[in-house]
């Protein structure tokens, strides 16, 4: 290897190339498919969208966002931290700035570009589908340029990474799709494109020489004013109850405040959204719910941080020695952070509700709301209205919290298979989901032998998890973990709550289209155990190896 | 204080302790040493229940740390050879946060120690030196006067002043209160310095473990010169290893060797110099290559 450019291309090869194969393979397959029929003369048309979603969507839209991953450095590097993501061993090299940025660039843009014309080519599209042919492969380029440039930048927060690169690109997005819709012509894409590659290589450029000087902005003072703060209004400014207050504390400390200031850097833009649509009542509403929606959704992006158990390096999934050598049990260590959860959770709904309250004032949208509530009571009657909406914010709540808490016995593995290939699985299934569910619309009958199979469909899902949650209690009580006692305690509590639950469906949905016993599935599906539990035992695996 | 009993850990196909067994009594100062990548933090890491014991047992204070973390981790005082204190924290927050755990935390002490290492309370870790950092783990180590210190590479990377602040802690801890000190060094001058007990490790096992008075008195530095050039050194019974060449060579040798004088006086040569090894000597000769250099990890 005599360049600098090759031994940069053969690293992303050596690194990746199982799946750069993968790649090829589903190319190759692809041309042998279309081959095929034209040698068998059949016209090549393909005209039965499941199929061609499979066969084409899919497996493409994977392959972008693999590649995307790949060139921007996203397998290796933190995405929530404040460094920049850019591998640091490479600044050491004597080539510029510049080529640093323009390399992996070039070649993930020509890797996109050549992804798109691959698919345009190969792949056998729907007859009535007019294809373009270059905007595409640029606009992809352009994604990838952008995430590049925007995900080696070093950030004075953490986590402001991930909500500046998805802000950009869903503008990018945004702007490309209705200058489609506006049928812009091909030259009129281009024209929108081609400038923003040259720009982006500036971003990157400056980006790589600023994290190269280790300049790297720190925001976090603020922060540790709000943590002051919180330890103010809970008077500990001395000592601590007890160890497990101190590592609450911690955990608080380390991620608390990340999705309050995710989704407080979110609010103001889904807000503004009030003041430009308050003269169309729905569009009110659909602002307001997607406001409401918000902090559940961004607490899957915060959930990674939650569950890391360690806060160091970021290819670490092991728990750090300081937190593996504090005299804690695993369930204290868990339970910390749980709670702090908790009051993520709490201050970020406290956030939401404070600026939709002035944001429905400010814009006198409040009216509205009001006027929808009066409806809701004249419709269901008073208690009943109190109760939805209780309920409703209490499960939006619930939610966030599940969102932050749910994968911790897979992060808390150590096990950086399992996390990926979790990661992986989800991706997977949610667009198995996405499919089906586009099929079961296209489709009448199985919509109807589905609603029909529902209940025996959640019946499988209690018996899969009422048996995963007997299983990690068996190994927490055969590893010690939890005494007998706090196992039946716990299993008491998780009853009341599935009980109370049942018994609030129950009184809320007064119908006999659905069966009661329909209600109890829900309740034991929609309160946590199974994975919840199994977080101490995650952790054991991990600090215990 | 600790037993390990044939206790064996595989990473894969590397074999990262083969059957080591170790004691370490109260009131000892306990030095491990070896080459880097020899086993020593992954013995010390199965003596905290970080690792579990694949085979063999671990048993610290008669408890197993990995079965009760809490009752062993809380007479630990333990400093991590990665230095891995959070960042984010102010030198005064690592205080407040580590004494929550600690009933015996002794805060004029935990003082002393921050006015003895000069640590800024109100600096962030992520802004100390690496000096520094060592200092203020060693700082939470200690405050709380642990049953046993555990230091894992100690003054690894650090330089003079620091490692001799380290040392020194170590010294004062044995001298006032007469607890227990297991620490691991590759750096064998310090260990030489503070440690009545070594243990040397080499490639997961153990090469030899010793009183470090019964090693100093067991073995002696002969210097011994020939007539002529030797281009080898010269085959006696008893010499562990041959350093040196041409006329000159200098030999490692159990003290009890009587046949050595009769066998250097046959092959030409003479005993021109004999001292006490020191432990580098020794480590050498035992395992048969020289300790890393400082600053390695």
């Amino acid at each position: 290897m005599r360049s600098h450019a090759a031994a940069v291309a053969w690293e992303f090869w050596r690194r990746h190339r199982w799946g750069l194969i993968a790649v090829a393979c589903y190319l190759l397959a692809l041309a042998t498919f279309k081959l095929l029929m034209l040698v068998r003369g059949q016209p090549v048309t393909f005209d039965d969208e499941l199929t061609f979603s499979f066969a084409v969507v899919v497996p493409s839209a994977t392959a972008f966002m693999y590649f995307l991953a790949v060139f921007s450095f996203g397998f290796a590097g933190d995405l929530a931290g404040r460094q920049s993501i850019y591998p640091a061993r490479l600044f050491t090299l004597p080539v510029t700035s510049g080529a640093l940025a323009g390399w992996p660039m070039l070649y993930g843009t020509v890797a996109m570009a050549v992804l798109w014309l691959a698919t345009r080519f190969l792949a056998v599209w729907p007859s009535d589908l007019d294809v373009p042919l270059i905007w595409p492969a640029l606009f992809a380029a352009t994604i990838l340029a952008w995430a590049q440039a925007l995900t080696w930048m070093p950030y004075g927060l953490p986590g402001l990474r991930v909500v500046v690169t998805v802000l950009l690109l869903v503008l990018i997005d945004v702007v490309v799709f209705v200058a489609h819709d506006s049928k812009a012509s091909e030259p009129v894409m281009l024209a929108i494109l081609v400038p923003s590659l040259p720009l982006a290589f500036l971003v990157a450029r400056f980006a790589v020489a600023r994290a190269r000087r280790g300049a790297v902005p720190d925001g976090r003072n603020i922060f540790i004013r709000f943590g002051q703060v919180a330890d103010f209004l809970s008077r500990r400014r001395d000592r601590f109850r007890s160890p497990a207050s101190a590592q609450a504390w911690f955990e608080w400390r380390r991620y608390g405040w990340s999705l309050p200031v995710l989704v407080g850097i979110l609010l103001p833009f889904e807000l503004f959204l009030l003041f430009l649509f308050r003269d169309t009542p729905v569009l009110v509403f659909e602002t307001l719910l997607a406001v409401l929606f918000t902090p559940p959704f961004m607490a899957v992006f915060v959930a990674a941080n939650v569950s890391k158990p360690t806060f160091m390096g970021s290819d670490s999934y092991g728990v750090a020695p300081f937190i593996a050598s504090r005299p804690l049990t695993n369930v204290s260590l868990v339970a910390a952070k749980l709670k702090a959860a908790i009051w993520s959770t709490l201050a970020t709904w406290l956030l939401v509700i404070v600026t939709i309250f002035l944001a429905l004032r400010l814009t006198g949208t409040s009216t509205l709301v009001i006027e929808w509530m009066g409806k809701v009571i004249e419709a269901v009657g008073t208690p009943r209205a109190i109760v939805i909406v209780l309920l409703g914010f209490s499960l939006l709540v619930a939610s966030t919290w599940k969102q932050l808490v749910q994968s911790l016995y897979i992060g808390m593995s150590g096990r950086g298979w399992l996390v990926k290939g979790s990661v992986f699985l989800a991706l997977s299934l949610l667009t198995l989901f996405v499919v089906l569910a586009q099929w079961l619309i296209n489709q009448g009958r199985p919509i109807v032998t589905l609603w029909n199979a529902l209940p025996w469909i959640a019946t499988v899902l209690v018996c899969v998890k009422i048996s995963a949650a007997a299983w990690v209690a068996v190994r927490l009580g055969e590893s010690r973990l939890l005494s007998d006692r706090t196992l039946v305690l716990g299993a008491a509590c998780w009853a009341v709550a599935v009980f109370a639950l049942y018994g609030l469906l129950v009184w809320l949905v007064s119908t006999v289209l659905i069966p009661s016993y329909f209600f109890a599935l829900v309740a034991i599906l929609a309160t946590p155990l199974a994975r919840l539990s199994a977080a101490p035992l995650a952790l054991s695996w991990n600090r215990h190896r | 204080m600790i037993t390990v009993s044939e206790l064996t850990r595989r990473f894969g196909a590397r074999t990262a302790l083969a059957s080591v067994s170790l004691s370490v009594t109260r009131g000892a100062v306990h030095g491990l040493v070896g080459a880097n990548g020899a086993g020593k933090t992954t013995l010390i890491k199965h003596i905290l229940g970080l690792l579990r014991a694949e085979s063999g047992s671990v048993r610290v204070f008669g408890l197993d740390p990995v079965a009760d973390p809490v009752a062993v981790l809380s007479r630990i005082g333990y400093l991590s050879e990665e230095k891995d204190l959070p960042g984010w924290m102010r030198v005064d927050e690592l205080i407040r946060y580590s004494r929550a755990f600690y009933p015996a935390w002794d805060d004029v002490y935990a003082e002393e120690l921050r006015q003895t290492f000069a640590l800024d309370p109100t600096m962030k870790i992520s802004d100390l030196s690496r000096g520094q950092k060592a200092q203020a783990g060693l700082l939470i180590a200690l405050a709380y006067r642990p049953e046993l210190l555990v230091l894992d590479e100690p003054s690894s990377g650090l330089d003079p002043i620091v490692r001799r602040d380290i040392l020194g802690a170590i010294i004062r801890t044995i001298a006032s209160e007469g607890r227990t000190v297991l620490f691991s060094s590759h750096l064998l001058d310090e260990v030489e310095q503070v440690a009545d007990h070594v243990t040397m490790i080499d490639q997961g096992r153990i090469a030899h473990s010793a009183p470090m008075d019964a090693l100093r008195e067991s073995y002696r530095c002969v210097t011994i010169r020939f007539e002529e050039s030797q281009p080898r050194p010269p085959a006696f019974a008893g010499a562990l290893c041959w350093d040196g060449g041409d006329r000159e060579w200098t030999a490692v040798v159990h003290r009890d060797s009587g046949e050595l004088d009769g066998a250097v006086a046959s092959s030409g040569g003479r005993v021109v110099a004999e001292r006490a090894p020191s432990l580098d000597e020794l480590f050498i000769a035992h395992v048969g290559t020289p300790a890393a250099p400082d600053g390695e990890a």
